[in-house]
């Protein structure tokens, strides 16, 4: 898991902020196409990607596969809520402070990593400290946890 | 053994379906059946149910109305874990009801 797409603390308003900026981060590694971020966007204001757990919410940005050059996952802890439409209830609004935003290159060929993404947010203590890491390296390691 | 067909609905037809899909196999195989699953976008879904070739339908992004001619199951628990018990309640009660 890379350092350079964990964000702690990241201050954004909207949806397309947060999506924007940890986005650029995936194209400057050369992990997805130039036409990434935008595919985002435009996917998540058509099918939102906000899942309600209960007691919190997160989102999970993402686009097809063509858009992206190799599979990796952002995260990013946000400062403040911002707003994210829930994935089932398209115009239900969701307070969102944690993000992953996921670039799958290969769905079919990654079912391990998207079993071990559904196992990080299906497990809130595990996405309470994620929220509460003081540290880049701690989330690593919360993540690290997490069984395949 | 019997054989279920699933499709397996979301936005982007790859990463939410792909998760549902292969938790909805391993708890039909686990059961006994012999499962296939195809992922789908909202959009293809209708087409796709009418070609026979599937026997119900879960989905994390809604469905487009239609006569989808078989049960959909709305698996948002399944992707969450929220309620998860439920969910694979009813696909099992749905598994053992198709008819062959």
């Amino acid at each position: 898991m890379d350092l350079g797409l964990i964000e702690l603390d990241l201050a954004a308003e909207t949806s397309r902020d947060v999506i924007a900026v940890l986005g650029e981060k995936m194209l400057e590694n050369g992990y997805v196409k130039n036409s990434y971020i935008d595919a985002v966007i435009e996917r998540e204001k058509n099918l939102p990607t906000g899942l309600d757990l209960g007691n919190f919410s997160v989102a999970i940005p993402h686009t097809n596969a063509e858009h992206v050059i190799s599979s990796h996952i952002a995260i990013a802890v946000l400062r403040r809520p911002v707003v994210f439409y829930s994935m089932i209830n398209q115009t239900e609004k969701l307070q969102v402070d944690l993000v992953l935003l996921l670039a799958i290159n290969d769905p079919e060929g990654q079912v391990c990593l998207l079993k071990k993404l559904m196992g990080i947010f299906q497990n809130k203590v595990l996405l309470q400290k994620i929220k509460a890491a003081k540290e880049k390296q701690e989330i690593v390691e919360l993540l690290g946890t997490v069984a395949l | 053994m019997a054989q279920v067909n699933v499709l397996s609905v979301c936005g982007s037809g790859t990463v939410t379906s792909s998760m549902v899909a292969s938790k909805v196999k391993e708890f039909l195989e686990e059961h006994g059946y012999s499962v296939a699953t195809t992922e789908a976008r909202p959009t293809e879904a209708l087409n796709l149910a009418q070609s026979g070739r599937f026997d119900f339908i879960t989905f994390t992004s809604p469905l487009q109305s239609g006569d989808y001619g078989m049960p959909t199951v709305n698996a948002f628990a399944c992707l969450t874990g929220v309620g998860e018990d439920e969910f694979f309640a009813e696909i099992e009660k749905i598994a053992r009801e198709l008819k062959r």
